[in-house]
């Protein structure tokens, strides 16, 4: 599995790309090589994202290029507990807690576990036992720009999470990932994937986190399949600290009549780019995709989501509210496809935009690509300053000034947070985002 | 309790109020009256004090202090309170947190404790039932989705919990009909007594068919050209605006 024919424009590459070439270099054969070698192949072939890619326009990862990167280290099962603090739910209220370090999963030695109805694997052991299965999960993702760190996460994951879930699952199951690094320019490539039964359900949450100063660079995949009739409310949750890159992809598809809730929520890290390709394959199948993108001091986050349908009757609403305050920046960039054939698709994009300070800024693009007749798509984007009438009507009443705008941003984000069914999870996701808002002392006492 | 003097003030560069002249004693009631245009809205803004009104001249005292000199919200807190016209509608903010959060921001100015929540719950249900307001309130967002005639009642009804001592309803009862002008008067009302005064803006004589004002006064052209007793507004509405306007020239 040479890469020779490479070899003589290596020089030329940037460093980061000759890392990852020696990190595959350096990979021991496994029963997926000839997936990976060819996902590693194409993208060496193409090359980092730049500006000059479309769905790349906003976020620009030239100061990783001339960073050399090796493997973040993996952590002995049981070296690493994560402190209470790090916990978005409490003990009573998760089925399960597991705990993901740089992308590798801390089980018990035990490779078929079960809570209540989901089945956990290591990817690394399954890949042993069942590689048609995860074969089947790393059929190549196109050459699109939007897609390009996946291949590479595909070509050097070396563990990863597979959770089957076979039942109704009444409570949330949280995936801790933990990104810890004793060196710099480290690279973690953590993979999960979710394979939903028909008829199932289930809350998944993945929260990512880091414990000390420094964090791999983390280029992370989920793919999620959803068959016939099954409903899955999934969250990836950012919270990782200012210094962080992560570059998340996600990837859903879904059968007939399945229902996937997805929430991609941006409290945390320094630069922080989130995909999400959802695929409506079968008539009946619904997405309803969340986006809340919290800019705060230097952030830059960036959000693509590309919803597409190929049935009839398919449906997906996207909502996304995006805050920015100090200088950071926010860009959120949707886009719905309707496939020729996919009639009486319905679709709808609503974005709002709010700037808190003079130096953020909000970038926000719907768009649409319509292949289809008889379809039913709408879209909005807004972005403002807080609305000065909502905040002298407060004034008016008595508020003083930090209470009525703490109230008025929390009120932005309250189609989002709506959106959550599980109580214990909202209350979380509230309590970490006031955490990052203006005025959270005020704000804790309105909850 | 207020006294405005010589009040000029600019929205957007246009010189809107040219020298108001305004006296109101505790106990009264004044009705102010006039053509669409005239500065009514305007002047009831400029007192509650909102910041993109800039005021060029003249005073305003509240209980012997310079109300110009205070924001907003401290205007509020020392008891002033601005029924809007057109009130805002804030999704997301619940009705109630804001009614409590307006009632306890004037208690802490007070230096009393913060209301006790049942408390607080029991007197909300007390004054939504003399407003004939529906319980669905209570989960609703600030004024969210409400009818015209809703957002007046809920209007009334901030104003009948945080209980001011200067109470400026802005055409409180344009586009109510009759059952609900009768309920929000009845509530206005009920507010009256020797310590408070109340100052309606209105367009028509009909509310104060209800609302029996001590005084009347006609702007108009940013100047209050005319004051009389409640027979002014029952010859307004005979002769109309004009015949302040040419009288005043003749």
């Amino acid at each position: 599995m040479s890469l020779l024919q490479h070899s003589s424009a290596a020089a030329a590459r940037p460093a980061a790309l000759r890392s990852f070439e020696a990190q595959w270099l350096g990979r021991d054969a496994d029963a997926l090589s000839a997936l990976r070698e060819e996902a590693m192949e194409r993208f060496l072939r193409l090359g980092l994202p730049s500006t000059r890619d479309e769905s790349w326009r906003y976020t620009n990862l030239r100061h990783l290029a001339a960073h050399g990167f090796v493997d973040a280290p993996r952590a002995p099962a049981g070296s690493l507990e994560p402190t209470a603090s790090l916990c978005l739910l409490g003990v009573a209220e998760r089925v399960a807690t597991v705990l993901v370090v740089n992308g590798y999963p801390v089980l018990p030695s035990s490779i078929d576990l079960s809570f209540n109805g989901i089945e956990i694997n290591s990817l690394r052991e399954l890949s042993r036992t069942d590689p048609g299965l995860v074969s089947n999960y790393l059929a190549p993702a196109s050459d699109a720009d939007v897609a390009r760190w996946r291949l590479l996460n595909t070509a050097l994951f070396v563990d990863g999470l597979y959770l089957k879930i076979g039942t109704r699952v009444e409570t949330p199951l949280v995936i801790l990932h933990l990104s810890t690094a004793e060196v710099p320019d480290t690279v973690a490539y953590p993979r999960v994937i979710i394979d939903a039964s028909a008829n199932s359900s289930a809350v998944i949450i993945e929260h990512h986190v880091q414990q000390g100063e420094l964090t791999p660079l983390c280029n992370s995949v989920t793919q999620l399949r959803l068959k016939r009739g099954a409903q899955i409310e999934h969250f990836r949750v950012f919270a990782t600290g200012p210094k962080t890159t992560h570059i998340d992809s996600m990837d859903v598809r879904q059968e007939r009549d399945s229902r996937c809730k997805q929430f991609t929520i941006a409290l945390g890290g320094g630069l922080v780019r989130t995909s999400l390709e959802a695929h409506l394959n079968e008539p009946g199948a619904c997405l309803d995709s969340y986006s809340l993108l919290v800019g705060h001091e230097e952030r830059h986050v960036d959000c693509v989501n590309i919803a597409t349908h190929s049935a009839p009757h398919t449906r997906s609403h996207q909502t996304a509210r995006a805050i920015a305050s100090g200088s950071s920046r926010v860009i959120f960039n949707s886009k719905v496809v309707v496939d020729a054939g996919a009639v009486q698709a319905e679709s709808q994009q609503s974005c709002r935009g709010l700037l808190l300070s003079p130096s953020a800024e909000i970038d926000t693009r719907p768009q649409l690509e319509i292949r289809a007749d008889e379809v039913k798509c709408a879209h909005g984007a807004t972005t403002g300053r807080l609305d000065p009438d909502m905040l002298f009507y407060m004034l008016s009443r008595g508020l003083d000034r930090e209470t009525a705008q703490s109230l008025l941003v929390y009120a932005f984000l309250a189609d989002v947070l709506t959106g959550m069914s599980v109580a214990s999870a909202r209350a979380a996701i509230e309590n970490a985002l006031i955490a990052q808002l203006p005025d959270s002392q005020v704000l804790r006492k309105f909850r | 309790m207020l006294k405005i003097t010589g009040l000029h003030a600019r929205v957007a560069g246009k010189e809107i109020l040219k020298g108001v002249n305004l006296e109101v004693n505790a106990g009264e009631v004044h009705a102010i009256m006039g053509p669409n245009g005239s500065g009514k809205s305007t002047l009831a803004q400029v007192l509650a004090g909102r910041e993109d009104y800039e005021v060029t001249g003249g005073s305003v005292e509240f209980e012997g202090r310079d109300l110009l000199a205070l924001p907003a919200e401290e205007r509020a807190r020392a008891g002033l309170f601005l029924g809007f016209q057109y009130p805002v509608e804030i999704p997301g903010v619940n009705n109630v947190y804001l009614l409590k959060a307006a009632l306890n921001a004037k208690r802490k100015a007070a230096g009393e404790p913060e209301v006790d929540a049942y408390e607080f719950l029991a007197l909300i249900k007390q004054k939504m039932k003399l407003m004939q307001m529906s319980e669905t309130f209570l989960t609703r967002g600030v004024n969210e989705g409400f009818s015209g005639g809703e957002k007046k009642r809920n209007e009334v009804l901030q104003m009948l919990v945080l209980e001011p001592k200067l109470a400026i309803l802005d055409e409180t009862d344009s586009g109510l009909d009759i059952d609900a002008l009768k309920v929000v008067s009845m509530g206005v009302n009920s507010l009256r007594d020797p310590k408070r005064a109340v100052v309606l803006v209105t367009h028509y004589q009909r509310l104060l068919d209800y609302i029996v004002p001590d005084q009347v006064h006609v702007l108009s052209g940013g100047r209050i050209l005319k004051s009389g007793d409640r027979s002014l507004a029952l010859e307004l509405e005979r002769r109309g605006y004009d015949w302040v306007r040419e009288s005043r020239v003749a």
